[in-house]
């Protein structure tokens, strides 16, 4: 098997791809295309494609070029969108997570503070008169902690909160 | 810097968004709708004549040849010419054909009649009555798409290499070898043929 191509395979190529074979080519190379096997074949393959190309091409059923330029205006800008969003989705649940770990701190740090209180609210309500003074934590009474303890938990119900809507909101978007 | 870039979408909204992408795509690499109607005229039949008769599929080649036309307009590339974008379009459609093909095959080439690719007009010559479909059946996918890019579509090997990412080298051994079977299966069914009548 050699993978020489005969030297008149350019001029029989030449022809095909002009439409010309055989009825244009000089009687020489006729001849010569009937002899030689490549050139034979090249021609028989090269009309059978350039056929099949000419009755396929004519079946083709095309769609509008307006409608795949659209099409493709929309991806465009879909992959822009989701391109500039996807840092911004980082950041909200990195956000979140910040706010959990706050939370979750803030309820293991004033946990003992609060059985404490749990346990003052037992004794208050087994005792016949009850003072409403007393609910308040008796290690937060009289200090300026009580007004940060508040604060912070304020902070962090409305942070919480804020978040839950938007992210509510931005689902049904 | 305008303050909608330094804003969350939340609170900028669509005036950022659409601000957005053109930052992302330069337009000066996107074709307009005029140009790619234009390119589209010429491109889109014989695009859809490679699918169909490589993947044996009309319905397929449809479906393929939207998806090529729409990730090439898509894709952020240089304006070289046409015969580079057209080059570069039967490159994506290659490439999404090698694509289904590595998915299960629901269609045979044998089941899609010849007759659908009945030429309308009656120019066809003498050689071409050839019927290609039961020859291009018994060949692998590769040879149908190497023989029709070289053979119906007229690429030089440096061309075929482009489209289809196989090696420069391998294209005239594979090439040689495909055309070889081919012109045996024709050859046959020719004689055959003859045989008949």
């Amino acid at each position: 098997m050699t993978l020489s191509p005969c030297p008149h395979e350019k001029e029989i190529a030449a022809l095909l791809a002009c439409g010309q074979w055989p009825h244009a080519a000089p009687a020489d190379l006729r001849t010569h295309a009937a002899a030689c096997r490549s050139c034979a074949e090249l021609a028989l393959v090269t009309s059978a494609f350039r056929a099949a190309r000419t009755r396929a091409a004519a079946a083709a059923p095309l769609v509008s070029p307006g409608i795949l330029w659209w099409r493709a205006q929309l991806r465009r800008r879909n992959a822009a969108i989701e391109r500039v969003t996807r840092p911004i989705l980082g950041a909200q649940i990195f956000a979140f997570l910040v706010c959990i770990a706050v939370a979750v701190g803030f309820a293991t740090s004033h946990a003992a503070q609060g059985l404490g209180w749990i346990e003052e609210l037992r004794q208050t309500a087994r005792s016949p008169s009850t003072d409403l003074a007393r609910l308040w934590p008796s290690s937060l009474a009289g200090s300026g902690s009580a007004l940060w303890v508040l604060v912070s938990v304020l902070a962090t119900v409305a942070l919480l909160g804020g978040m839950a809507v938007y992210l509510a909101s931005s689902e049904e978007r | 810097m305008p303050l909608e870039s330094i804003l969350p979408s939340l609170f900028a909204g669509e005036a950022f968004r659409a601000a957005a992408i053109p930052a992302e795509l330069p337009p000066d690499t996107l074709m307009g709708n005029e140009a790619f109607a234009a390119f589209y005229s010429r491109s889109a039949r014989p695009l859809w004549a490679y699918l169909a008769r490589v993947s044996a599929d009309p319905t397929l080649a449809d479906d393929l040849m939207q998806e090529s036309f729409v990730r090439f307009l898509c894709a952020a590339r240089p304006d070289d010419g046409e015969v580079a974008a057209r080059r570069y379009l039967f490159r994506i459609a290659t490439n999404l054909l090698r694509d289904h093909w590595r998915r299960p095959r629901q269609a045979s080439i044998e089941e899609i009649p010849e007759e659908f690719f009945a030429d309308v007009s009656s120019s066809a010559q003498s050689d071409s009555r050839v019927l290609l479909g039961p020859a291009l059946a018994q060949l692998t996918l590769r040879e149908r798409q190497l023989l029709w890019l070289a053979y119906a579509e007229g690429y030089s090997h440096r061309e075929i290499a482009e489209v289809t990412g196989l090696a420069s080298a391998s294209i005239c051994l594979l090439l040689f070898r495909a055309r070889r079977r081919i012109a045996a299966l024709l050859r046959d069914q020719n004689t055959k043929r003859g045989l008949a009548l």
